[in-house]
């Protein structure tokens, strides 16, 4: 059978060596949506300042043209870039989840798109004409740019909650049920506010650029650090994010997973550090931002967008789509049938590497097609280093009540013999391929394999969590 | 009237080639404009085209981008699983695609702003560009070949050095030169103009050759149900208005060569989907029955007539 035909979609399986799947699509997301929203939040930042100079602020308006070139070339093109590296990264993370997501919302990233290229044209004919044009050609153009990009944000917000709260969509409510879903409004208003405050942070490095006298560079910082005000309702938000969160995603950002606690600290560590020094700083005691400070307090947004987008990204699991998606790219459905058939079965793809038993070459498919998502061999979140100290039979107990062992693992979906055959290839990896024998008849007896498949029944096919 | 009927694959069929071909009007002007301004930077000629088409190309590439979105997105719905295993099989060869881009999006900035390192950069941007150029056109080759997957994906090859690319890239090379000629003579002096009025011949030429003797040493012609007889006409027809252009700078030839190079991209765009018209994945339950067409509808009506609001201000600019 073609891989085109089979029931179940079989893609080729790409090794990044030691990175983790999942910090390759981590460093291009955070780069591409930090600069996505310092192009919608300087966007913003412009047409204010833009109409500021209208009504005689001078300086305001010299800022938006020297401060429109460097958003152009820095967001439009490294952003609009990163936005189709995403596409390509995604579809190398996790080809299937960006196939479902493509499925349900075609029409509405079409839509997205729309106003992304009103975004390009407006903001490149701001770039090119901007200082020929009237003020009120100006004032609008900028308007037009600040909202589309908004409005592109909007509409993609929609498609990025829906795959942590999928909500009524679940139950077939339909593109719109799952379009408007629990975490929509607190993720589009926490990114609207994070979009504003990149915009005044970027403009105040910018205005430490200009060659003006301190006094009227001061008093055009006040005006771009009004921009930043959005984010004393942060935490407000976050807490409204946290409160539509399925319950055990929560528990994982709450202590229940540290790594993730721990991102989750340094975001809002990160953001409360900016906060502070905006509103206290800038805002009631108007103090005078310098450049090296302006940079500083970038810097750390920038650390806070990358802790929160790992954030969202690690509340997903065990799903790329909660409850329609597994992060392996297996339906819930579809795992009582593998548990049946095996999980390579229809893997329409020959291994890369040769291994010296049968059994282990069916471990590295189970591990190619159940792990290598969110695993590395001896890498990032490295199986060998996750399982080293466990005794061969906590290993065979642990894979196959894997959703029981951790609450954010999926159910394995394979059998018995899958299970063993990933026991016996771990141990292999473990041992650096210096101990065959452990993959002798003895390691795979009768009784072991019916012991584990008591196990994988008692753990059942069904994900430790609720779906909602 | 073929290939399209009343079915939704056919709405996202005539999407994909609406955009495809907006797409490569503005990537043909980049890659083959660079590679013009790269000659009359070598030959430190000033030529006025040249000087315009540098200035205009960082704009043609992020247009190229932005419309190239279109296409990206209905090709997914289309043909899902041969686009997505095609990417995975090049694998991070693929993904340079856009470091490569980005690169040549700066090297075009480069090219603009500073004479000392015009030749460099469009050098640069050149090779970027032709890069892209053959990666898509090897993707789209193994996207059909669906019987060597495992084997590549065995080898570990990332590239898919087959013949077939040879002359597809070819043919590209032609239509490219021809869109760029088309577009940017709207905008050329009567000399410039007959320059590119003989570019665009030579693209017309290159294209038609390639895809002759395509059709004859692998003796398969597919008439595409009558518009591959459209794309012929309107490449003569493109042609001729290039040859009374080349004389009568002036004249109207110009506009019969852009209305016949409208007319053949549209066709080309349909003859080069024929092919893989049979591949279409048409049974994908959850893309048939999601809701959001119309919001789609209405906001491309206001997105036309907003992007057309700025096209008209930014024209009444003085200087």
């Amino acid at each position: 059978m073609s891989p085109v035909d089979s029931p179940i979609p079989y893609y080729p399986v790409n090794d990044f060596g030691p990175l983790m799947k999942g910090l390759v699509i981590g460093g291009v997301g955070i780069v591409h949506v930090f600069l996505a929203q310092f192009a919608i939040g300087g966007g913003m930042l412009m047409w204010y300042l833009e109409r500021r100079g209208q009504r005689g602020h001078q300086d305001a308006r010299t800022f938006v043209d020297g401060y429109f070139r460097i958003l152009v070339l820095v967001s439009f093109v490294v952003g609009a870039l990163t936005g189709v590296a995403m596409w390509f990264t995604t579809i190398q993370v996790g080809a299937r989840t960006i196939g479902l997501m493509i499925d349900e919302f075609h029409w509405l990233w079409a839509t997205e798109w729309v106003w992304f290229a009103v975004e390009i044209t407006a903001g490149y004919a701001f770039y090119r004409y901007g200082p020929r044009l009237g003020g009120r050609a100006r004032l609008r153009l900028l308007a037009v740019y600040a909202l589309a990009s908004w409005l592109s944000l909007f509409w993609i917000n929609g498609i990025l909650s829906w795959q942590l709260t999928p909500g009524r969509w679940l139950d077939g409510g339909g593109v719109w049920a799952g379009f408007f879903n629990a975490s929509f409004w607190p993720s589009l208003i926490f990114r609207t506010a994070v979009s504003t405050t990149l915009g005044a942070l970027a403009g105040c490095i910018v205005i430490n650029t200009m060659d003006l006298p301190r006094d009227r560079k001061a008093a055009l910082l006040r005006h771009a650090a009004r921009f930043a005000a959005p984010i004393a309702v942060m935490p407000v938000i976050a807490l409204w994010f946290f409160a539509v969160l399925p319950a055990d995603s929560r528990s994982w950002l709450l202590g229940g997973s540290m790594p993730m606690t721990m991102f989750v600290g340094v975001a809002a560590g990160a953001s409360l550090l900016i906060g502070g020094y905006v509103i206290v700083g800038l805002l009631l005691k108007r103090l005078y931002i310098n450049g090296a400070t302006a940079t500083l307090l970038l810097a750390l947004a920038f650390g806070a967008t990358a802790a929160g987008e790992f954030v969202r990204e690690g509340a997903r699991k065990p799903y790329t789509v909660r409850g329609a998606l597994y992060s392996t790219s297996i339906r819930p459905e579809e795992v009582a049938a593998l548990r049946e058939l095996g999980a390579t079965a229809g893997d329409p793809y020959p291994l890369t590497t040769t291994y010296p038993t049968e059994q282990l070459a069916r471990g590295a498919k189970v591990e190619r097609a159940l792990c290598d998502a969110c695993h590395t061999m001896h890498g990032a979140n490295a199986l060998v280093e996750l399982t080293r100290t466990w005794t061969d039979d906590q290993l065979r107990l642990n894979l196959a009540k894997l959703q029981h062992t951790k609450g954010f693992m999926p159910p394995f979906a394979g059998n018995a013999e899958d299970v063993e055959a990933l026991v016996q290839l771990l141990r292999y990896e473990r041992d650096d391929g210096a101990a065959p024998p452990a993959m002798s008849a003895a390691a795979a007896t009768p009784e072991t394999l019916a012991q584990i498949a008591r196990w994988l029944d008692e753990a059942g096919t069904q994900p430790a969590g609720a779906v909602k | 009237m073929w290939p399209f009927d009343g079915s939704l694959a056919s709405l996202w069929l005539v999407l994909y080639l609406a955009s495809f071909a907006l797409h490569a009007v503005f990537v043909g002007y980049v890659a083959a404009g660079t590679v013009y301004a790269l000659v009359a930077a070598i030959r430190r000629s000033a030529d006025p085209v040249a000087a315009q088409v540098r200035d205009w190309l960082p704009f043609m590439l992020g247009a190229g981008i932005t419309a190239g979105v279109g296409p990206l997105l209905f090709i997914q719905l289309l043909y899902q699983r041969r686009f997505y295993t095609a990417n995975l099989l090049m694998g991070p060869r693929w993904g340079a695609v856009v470091p490569a881009l980005i690169i040549g999006f700066y090297a075009l900035y480069l090219a603009k702003a500073s004479e000392r390192w015009r030749r460099l950069a469009l050098g640069t941007g050149a090779l970027c560009f032709g890069f892209v150029a053959w990666s898509w056109t090897e993707l789209h080759q193994v996207m059909l070949e669906d019987r060597t997957w495992r084997a590549m994906y065995a080898s570990g090859a990332r590239f898919h050095l087959e013949l077939a690319v040879v002359p597809r890239l070819a043919i590209w090379l032609g239509a490219m030169l021809a869109l760029f000629a088309t577009v940017a003579a709207w905008s050329a002096a009567p000399a410039g103009r007959r320059r590119l009025s003989g570019l665009g011949l030579a693209g017309l030429i290159i294209s038609g050759l390639t895809a002759a003797g395509t059709i004859v040493v692998s003796r398969d012609f597919d008439p595409a149900h009558g518009w591959t007889y459209v794309l012929a006409l309107a490449a003569i027809a493109a042609a001729v208005g290039w040859g009374f252009a080349a004389r009568r700078p002036d004249g109207r030839g110009l506009s019969l060569a852009t209305a016949a190079t409208a007319a053949a991209l549209v066709a080309g765009a349909v003859v080069r989907e024929a092919p893989r018209l049979a591949l279409i994945e048409r049974s994908r339950a959850t893309a048939d029955h999601t809701g959001g067409l119309v919001v789609f509808a209405v906001t491309l009506v206001i997105g036309v007539a907003t992007i057309a609001w700025i096209v008209r201000t930014v024209r009444r600019a003085p200087g």
